[in-house]
């Protein structure tokens, strides 16, 4: 699938993500009486949310690289993080409130429109660090988890505030905490996609067999390639290639291909090479596979 | 001795019969709910007066009892966590004064019209808010000065320099025609914003001498800031309940009724109204709200969660046996909004459904399966493509700018009509690409050459690329 799909498929999995965390929330709500403290009933409810999405986006880079045993371990990692991330951000956005709300003491009504939904905004931003970094931390990845700090938190302001306003402008409207998290989902789908996207060195394109038309973004600083799912371009039905067979760094802002299997060549547009510094436009051929670097 | 005895004796046992039988008054005065989300405490303060509506200021701790409810009606008893007897003396109060200056202030207190001064009802007001602020000891109490009739307008923020604020009562003056309808309501509203970065007792103090009496509806004329707007009773009222601020309202002077509902706003926010018929009377009545207020307790609790947009707080006082309960709500903060009213089992419907779609996504094919041989269109650096993707049908296939080639690209100058051909040969099923013009594939000049699965043309700037995965998998087979 390219990039583009892509980008589709994590903005719709932050979407069922909303859907799926809504009922949760709503569980949680409804028992808020019974909590011993605000601050540990917004905690679990945090704690629930970024579970929820956490899972839903942790599931999203074995759905878009079509390796399905990357599905389970990112689900279950992305809910644990999620799950830590809501509950600092209850945390956090508790916090920030008594800050600002202490420092200003504010009336009534700035309170309710300003400083409350910015405080619990600013906690859902912790949420959506959190759960946008999940899949970094699967892949042990510090580019990726950069990449979802930033995403994850652009998204989380941006759809903590919606999620926050909903209740102030969708008044006596009974579902307006769905709305608002399916947009909280959307956001941190949205910003996460255009991120990775905005950080990437550019995009490897499979051009033909199995994968065909499948888009690799060059984010990390170093992408392997071969026929491991392990790899972060797995090419498992590819012929006359090794499990690791070459990999991508970046050097000085640059992307520098090696092949690793020395005996299985590699050819860049049609040349022989061991290491080369790629241009875009180049065309990669290892083993039965072509691959396109192009501008992402 | 024994006589003496006997004498203190019938006078404490006097004492006693005249405390049981005088009532206590209890009023929630005003909640102070800006620690509710941060703390999750609440504070009320609570005025208990006896008969004669003097302050009773010696109730211990123990005399007071709180509960909380959600709805008005199941009451839960909290402990009490804070306590102080005189909380307004010891913490200051903040005092906000508001005094009419319609037309009508202008004449003395028994209606009639005037040119002396001194006989004005503005004269005696300011007489009288000068003798209050005079009185005022306290370096924590704060005044505020806003004078109103058809605008409003703030001559100070509440402060702590109460000279100031006597000094500014200079600057009233007698409105014109125009100037001098009386925006009661509407200011009342606005003066609760006033208190905003103010904590603890906050109070309205508004002196009037007659009805709400708004410029749009009496001149017919849109007002010169609300327009059309009339403001009712009622947004004065929970403007001021939304801050804590509760209104002491002052009916001055005597052949003007005082406004309908002043009682209903200053109830509904803790507060009471007086009467001050004459000027001299004026004095006594600020002193009368200072003491009250000065002389409330503060009893403090940690507030249940249960999400509710009001909740109602319910204080008793038992002092001997005596009772009296009073009960103000406040407007809790609902973090989140209010949970649904039931919990119905339609809600796992989204649950599982999130988690039902996630996994068909998870078994969606969404590359595109090895088709039969075909061309197609990545990128251009010039021109654009009529078509991305071209099945390779014929034994010929032109790309070019031509209208008439099989492969279209739009808008390339340097590119010839025919500028590459794709050769079908059916012997070997190979295709063969041939450039009249410059062509690369895989970004190799070349004039002919045996294309493979994968190669990438380059067509004058149009990247195109050349797959042909079914045959070869027939091939292969």
């Amino acid at each position: 699938m390219t990039t583009a799909t892509s980008r589709l498929i994590i903005l719709g999995l932050g979407f069922l993500g909303g859907i799926a965390a809504w009922p949760a929330a709503e569980l949680v709500l409804y028992f808020q009486g019974s909590f011993p403290s605000y601050l540990a009933f917004l905690a679990l409810l945090g704690a629930v949310v970024g579970a929820l999405m956490g899972a839903f986006f942790g599931a999203a880079e074995g759905i878009t690289s079509r390796i399905k045993m990357r599905i389970p371990p990112g689900l279950l990692l992305g809910a644990l993080v999620g799950c830590i991330g809501g509950a600092a951000g209850a945390l956090v956005g508790q916090a920030a409130l008594w800050l600002i709300g202490g420092i200003f003491l504010l009336s009534y009504r700035d309170m309710q429109w300003v400083v409350l939904p910015v405080s619990r905004a600013i906690g859902w931003a912790v949420l959506g660090v959190f759960v946008g970094a999940g899949e970094g931390v699967r892949a042990l990845s510090p580019k990726k988890i950069a990449v979802g700090v930033l995403g994850g938190f652009l998204g989380g302001i941006v759809g903590g505030f919606a999620l926050e306003y909903s209740r102030l402008l969708l008044p006596g409207f009974a579902f307006f905490r769905l709305v608002g998290l399916v947009i909280l989902g959307l956001a941190i789908g949205f910003f996460y996609g255009l991120i990775e996207q905005g950080m990437s060195l550019g995009i490897l394109r499979i051009l033909a067999g199995e994968l065909k038309g499948k888009e690799f973004l060059l984010t990390e600083k170093r992408v392997r390639i071969g026929r491991s799912p392990r790899n972060e371009i797995a090419l498992p039905a590819y012929e006359d290639l090794a499990d690791l067979q070459a990999d991508i760094r970046v050097r000085k802002g640059e992307p520098v291909i090696t092949n690793l299997q020395p005996r299985l060549p590699m050819l860049i547009n049609e040349e022989k090479v061991q290491e080369k510094k790629l241009k875009l436009g180049d065309v990669i051929k290892i083993g039965s596979a072509r691959i396109f670097y192009k501008f992402g | 001795m024994i006589r003496h005895c006997k004498t203190v004796a019938i006078f404490a046992l006097l004492a006693l019969t005249a405390a049981a039988a005088s009532a206590l008054n209890v009023s929630v005065a005003q909640i102070d709910s800006s620690g509710l989300l941060l703390q999750q405490r609440v504070n009320a303060y609570v005025s208990v007066t006896d008969d004669q509506g003097e302050p009773v200021t010696n109730l211990p701790q123990q005399a007071f009892s709180i509960s909380e409810s959600p709805d008005g009606e199941h009451y839960t008893k909290l402990p009490v966590l804070g306590f102080e007897p005189r909380a307004g003396a010891n913490e200051g109060i903040t005092f906000l004064l508001m005094i009419d200056n319609s037309g009508s202030m202008y004449d003395a207190p028994d209606a009639t019209p005037t040119t002396d001064p001194a006989r004005m009802k503005v004269t005696h007001a300011k007489a009288a808010i000068r003798a209050f602020l005079a009185s005022m000891t306290n370096p924590k109490d704060r005044v505020g000065l806003v004078v109103f009739n058809t605008r409003y307008r703030l001559l100070a923020r509440p402060t702590a320099d109460r000279e100031r604020i006597a000094s500014l009562l200079d600057q009233i003056t007698k409105p014109v025609p125009d100037e001098a309808y009386t925006e009661l309501y509407a200011s009342l509203k606005q003066g609760s914003q006033e208190f905003a970065g103010i904590s603890g007792r906050k109070a309205i103090i508004v002196l009037s001498d007659g009805e709400n009496f708004p410029y749009f509806t009496h001149s017919g004329k849109p007002h010169p800031e609300y327009g059309r707007r009339i403001f009712s009773h009622t947004e004065s009222i929970t403007a001021n309940q939304e801050e804590g601020v509760t209104v002491y309202g002052i009916d001055f002077g005597v052949g003007e009724v005082m406004d309908k509902n002043l009682r209903t706003i200053a109830q509904e926010t803790g507060g009471k109204t007086f009467e001050a018929a004459r000027g001299e009377d004026l004095s006594g009545v600020y002193a009368a709200i200072h003491r009250q207020v000065a002389g409330e307790y503060l009893v403090g609790y940690r507030a249940t969660t249960t999400p509710a947009e009001k909740k109602y707080v319910q204080v008793t006082a038992n002092d001997q046996g005596k009772e009296s309960t009073s009960t103000r709500f406040y407007f809790s903060s609902v973090v989140f909004g209010l949970p649904l009213p039931r919990l119905s089992p339609v809600l796992v419907i989204p649950f599982i459904l999130g988690f039902a779609l996630l996994w068909l996504l998870t078994l969606l094919k969404l590359e595109r399966r090895p088709g039969p041989a075909s061309l197609e269109v990545l990128q251009t650096r010039v021109g654009h493509p009529m078509t991305r993707m071209l099945p390779l049908s014929g034994s010929k296939t032109v790309i070019g700018g031509s209208r008439s080639a099989d492969l279209t690209i739009a808008g390339a100058p340097q590119l010839k009509q025919e500028h590459a051909t794709i050769l079908f040969d059916p012997k070997d099923k190979s295709y063969t690409v041939v450039g009249s013009g410059e062509i690369t594939v895989n970004n190799q000049p070349v004039k002919t050459r045996k294309l493979e699965p994968g190669d990438v043309i380059d067509v004058g700037g149009a990247t195109i690329v050349f797959d042909d995965s079914k045959d070869k998998k027939k091939q292969k087979k």
